[in-house]
């Protein structure tokens, strides 16, 4: 169809309004893209290295060794398959350790990425923990005065993420990394050998019993199932916690897109309100109308999907290599480019906007020819009932001139109204997500734990401890039905742990009941004066014990009582310990079972804050390029629609300056109220976001907005919309009179 | 093609106020011939061009061309009629501006099962020179020829010229006349022209004069003039 040619040339003379719209799709159908196909491959990856490694089910930390005879009757007695495996933590220069495992051949089996499998004399490590460390294959690295050749490079199904601690939030694989070795070199090394046993079912669940049974003849120190084991669990949670960003962010922008271009669509109807009466006089049929004008939102959609779908695809791949390097998993699926991904990206985008372009089109199709071939005034003169508001008419001229404009560009406003709250949102999700990081650190290791190292003992210790330590006692526990949580019994007079709330000190308040951290309140929904009936992890005895206050702890389930209380429910003599916090350096002895030095994850999370940075950076900038675009058409079209009036304005002497004000500033009082309106928004849309996820990650970021997060935010969108506004005004400027009086007369 | 229109009446409310735009209008226009329809403004000539073309509809009486009864026809059955029987020149000429002059013409030719050749048409109206140009580069004058062409290479039964002239100065005016009657006589082209200038009856072989919707007078002429001998007004 010969009328096809008017598509080209029409996107050509307004190129910058279609690219605007090209370009949101494609930010959107890109997002989803890259970000589903990483998400894709990396949840291939954890599936397939979990079946064929054998994930464990569970496991546990003995206090001793294990007879392989006993192993083999519960194996038999709970259908169960356990396995032995020692651990070493070593020291690797000044600021590395290595956890060294023994090889597993039936629970967690270790994958050889590159090189072979250690012998005697011989280690093999994570990768990222060697890139970090330098270390090459065939190197030899020196392990307490022992030099050990490192033979490959070694992935361990139950470190996927491999942190130190469970608790750990953090990974940095500088600091701390995983291998294997042999029994007898792990023997030959220095320091204490911890024993593990791994289990392995079916189903992936534990067999009834079999903790009480383990636990009445060896000494349990920990017990672990998978689904509690960060390490194995934070890939999971990752995986699903960003089902709700690849399609909640991308939808966002895709309906942005899709409004703008529908805008775009009846803006050139209008346009072409004559053509199309024309067409239709000629004998042209509606179908036929409608095909032609869908080719504007085929041309965008194609375009915008093609490109999307691109970028996307290639974005995913530098993303895949991200992920993979934050969680240790192996390359055992390539880059999985799922068809339904692809399908999705291109279809669901093109289909939305194809069904709304053509209700819009169908709306003015629907018109006679008649009608569309007289002067739009001629056909419809009606006033908007804004307008026949009374204080629409007060005011100097200028004012009324003003709301007119904003009453009859209701849609306009909206748009400009959404498209400030979209970038708003987007620029404080940022800040708030850079801020909590910060705040995390400050609250939870500066201003609460004040200790400089916390001692976990493989026994219960009941001697006097050293000058300066604060002992306390900590077991896991089920609150209410199921969620796990850790038990601490503290001193409450201790220097070492300030329960803070806000500015106030939550420690006397001991007295009275327990103390809870943020994630557990959340989790069981409980606030000060509530009760909540905890259950030993290995007894079974429960308590119901009031909440006296929730602290700011933001990571871990954790609940506060004071040791007494603690020793007396799990059964212990009065003056027992499990831990020690302390200012000193511990000395390691067979005795000991974590030390966990708290300099070490403050230096992990100060590690992590150039990637936060550079997020955030990056949320910045979309947010800047969406309210940019958005803002821009938005402007443009207002001053295309109102050349006319601009013209007339001109030739009654009106400055440039002058009509801008008019036409383009009266947006300003809107963009500031959006803004505005936005900040609470975006604060509680995030802590609302983070408290659906807690029960997944197990910790809670602070959504606090800062007056500089307010500042800085406004400054960015009041510069986003004052250039949007310098691009228009050029357009204002070009306004020609006789073109615009023409149109008038038309 | 005739055209047989019966006691056609149409109303429409502006405000509160009830306008009848035709009262009982009747008529023949005969086959071949250049028909004339003269009156003031809001006379109801527009109204009467726009029923028999069949872009409005009318409150009762009856239209029939072709074996149609256009009152009969559904939207899509009237899309049809027009795109074959009929050819619409408008007095602002309404071209697609993102168009080239041919492809202006081609938008008219696509429509039709048995067009007319593009370069014999743009040749006879003067425009096979300017073909690759837009409208915004041709005078007033060119763009009727052009939207006459477009009009015309449909091969239709009858022309429905509504002011063709009435943005056009007197001596292109002229010219465009001269073609009206040319493409009457060449391809015997029914056509219709309503305007409010008396002088272009005395070029037609019917005259039909309107005032507050009625047909008030009907006037044959045997011999009409030449359009260069028109008495512009």
């Amino acid at each position: 169809m010969i009328l096809r040619k008017t598509i080209f040339r029409t996107i050509k003379e307004k190129k910058f309004q279609y690219a605007g719209v090209i370009v949101l799709l494609v930010l959107a159908v890109m997002l989803y893209v890259s970000l589903s196909m990483a998400i894709s491959t990396l949840e291939e990856r954890n599936n397939a290295f979990t079946d064929e490694y054998k994930q464990e089910s569970f496991h546990l930390v003995a206090g001793q060794d294990l007879e392989t005879q006993q192993m083999e009757e519960w194996e038999r007695a709970y259908d169960v398959t356990l396995e032995k495996r020692f651990s070493k933590d070593v020291e690797l220069g000044e600021e590395s350790t290595l956890r060294l495992f023994t090889i597993t051949e039936d629970v967690n089996r270790p994958y050889i990425g590159e090189g072979s499998m250690p012998k005697t004399g011989e280690i093999a490590v994570a990768e990222v923990f060697a890139t970090e460390n330098e270390i090459e294959l065939g190197d030899s690295v020196d392990i307490g005065g022992e030099p050990l050749k490192v033979s490959g490079f070694v992935y361990l199904p139950d470190y996927i993420y491999m942190i130190k601690r469970q608790t750990d939030l953090l990974n940095n694989p500088e600091q701390f990394g995983i291998g294997i070795t042999n029994e007898r070199t792990l023997d030959n090394l220095g320091g204490a050998k911890q024993v593990q046993l791994l289990g392995w079912t079916e189903n992936g669940k534990i067999p009834d019993g079999i903790q009480t049974e383990i636990s009445q003849e060896v000494p349990v120190l920990q017990f672990v199932s998978s689904g509690e084991n960060a390490r194995i669990q934070f890939v999971e949670s990752e995986i699903e916690g960003s089902q709700t960003l690849i399609t909640t962010l991308p939808l966002f922008i895709l309906a942005l897109s899709i409004a703008m271009v529908l805008m775009l669509m009846k803006r050139r109807l209008e346009l072409q309100r004559k053509e199309i009466g024309t067409l239709m006089a000629l004998g042209y049929r509606k179908k036929e109308l409608r095909n032609h004008y869908l080719g504007y939102a085929w041309f965008i959609g194609l375009t915008g999907t093609g490109l999307g779908l691109l970028a996307g695809a290639g974005f995913s791949v530098p993303l895949s290599n991200i992920y993979a390097d934050f969680f240790n998993l192996p390359p055992l699926s390539m880059f999985d480019w799922d068809p339904m991904i692809l399908v999705i990206g291109l279809l669901i985008p093109l289909a939305l906007l194809l069904a709304l372009t053509a209700f819009v089109i169908s709306r003015t199709l629907r018109t006679e020819p008649l009608t569309l071939l007289r002067p739009k005034e001629m056909a419809s003169g009606k006033k908007s009932w804004l307008e026949k508001l009374p204080f629409m008419n007060r005011g100097s001229f200028t004012t009324k001139f003003r709301l007119r404009l904003l009453a009859r560009n209701k849609a306009r406003s909206l748009y400009i109204f959404i498209g400030v709250m979209f970038s708003t949102v987007l620029l404080l999700f940022g800040f708030i997500a850079f801020h909590s990081m910060e705040r995390l650190v400050t609250t939870t290791y500066e201003d609460i734990q004040t200790y400089d190292y916390a001692v976990y003992y493989s026994t219960l210790q009941t001697e006097q401890t050293e000058e300066g330590a604060s002992p306390f006692s900590m077991a896991e526990i089920t609150v209410g039905e199921d969620t796990k949580a850790n038990l601490y019994g503290i001193q409450p007079d201790t220097s070492y742990i300030q329960l803070k709330s806000d500015e106030e000190t939550l420690n006397p308040e001991l007295s009275e009941g327990a103390v809870i951290s943020r994630p557990l309140a959340i989790i069981t929904g409980a606030t000060a004066g509530d009760e909540l009936t905890i259950t030993n992890g290995i007894s079974e005895n429960e308590l119901t014990v009031e909440i006296a206050g929730v602290a700011d702890l933001f990571i871990g389930n954790a609940l506060y009582l004071p040791k007494d209380q603690v020793n007396e429910f799990l059964g212990y003599p009065q003056e027992a310990y499990t831990a020690v916090w302390q200012d000193g350096e511990p000395q390691m002895s067979d005795r000991v079972f974590l030390v966990e030095d708290k300099q070490e994850v403050i230096d992990s999370f100060e590690s992590t804050s150039g990637a936060t940075r550079n997020t955030v950076a990056g949320m910045a900038v979309v947010a800047v390029v969406i309210g940019m675009i958005v803002l821009t058409l938005l402007t443009n079209l207002i001053v295309e629609e109102n050349s006319p009036s601009i013209s007339l304005f001109k030739v009654m002497g009106y400055h440039e300056n002058e009509v801008s004000k008019l036409v383009l500033n009266v947006y300003t009082p809107l963009v500031i109220l959006s803004y505005f309106l936005s900040v609470p928004i975006a604060q509680m849309s995030l802590e609302q976001t983070m408290n659906t996820l807690v029960e997944e990650t197990g910790f809670l970021f602070p959504t606090d907005v800062v007056w500089w997060m307010v500042v800085v935010g406004f400054l960015t969108i009041v510069f986003t919309y004052w250039m949007s506004l310098m691009l228009s005004k050029r357009k204002l400027k070009h306004v020609s009179l006789q073109e615009a009086l023409k149109k008038q007369q038309d | 093609m005739a055209i047989h229109v019966k006691e056609v009446h149409k109303k429409y409310q502006s405000g509160e106020v009830q306008i009848h735009a035709l009262r009982d209008a009747t008529l023949e226009i005969p086959d071949h011939k250049i028909v004339a329809i003269l009156g003031p403004s809001g006379s109801g000539k527009s109204t009467l061009l726009n029923v028999i073309g069949g872009i409005d509809r009318y409150d009762s009486g009856s239209i029939l061309i072709a074996g149609q009864q256009l009152e009969t026809l559904k939207d899509h059955q009237l899309t049809d009629f027009r795109r074959k029987y009929a050819g619409f020149i408008f007095q602002q000429y309404n071209l697609i501006p993102a168009l080239t002059v041919q492809e202006n013409v081609e938008v008219g030719k696509e429509l039709s099962e048995r067009p007319l050749d593009m370069e014999d048409i743009l040749t006879k109206v003067g425009m096979w020179d300017k073909r690759e140009k837009f409208p915004f580069q041709l005078s007033g004058g060119e763009q009727q020829r052009v939207a006459i062409a477009r009009a015309l290479i449909k091969n239709p039964e009858f022309l429905l010229c509504d002011e063709p002239t009435g943005a056009l100065d007197e001596e292109t005016g002229k010219k465009i006349l001269a073609l009206l009657k040319y493409v009457n006589e060449t391809y015997g082209t029914t056509v219709l022209i309503i305007t409010h200038n008396q002088g272009i009856g005395e070029m037609a072989h019917k005259v039909i004069k309107m005032s507050s919707g009625e047909i008030v007078e009907s006037i044959d002429h045997e011999h009409p003039i030449d359009p260069e001998k028109v008495t512009w007004s």
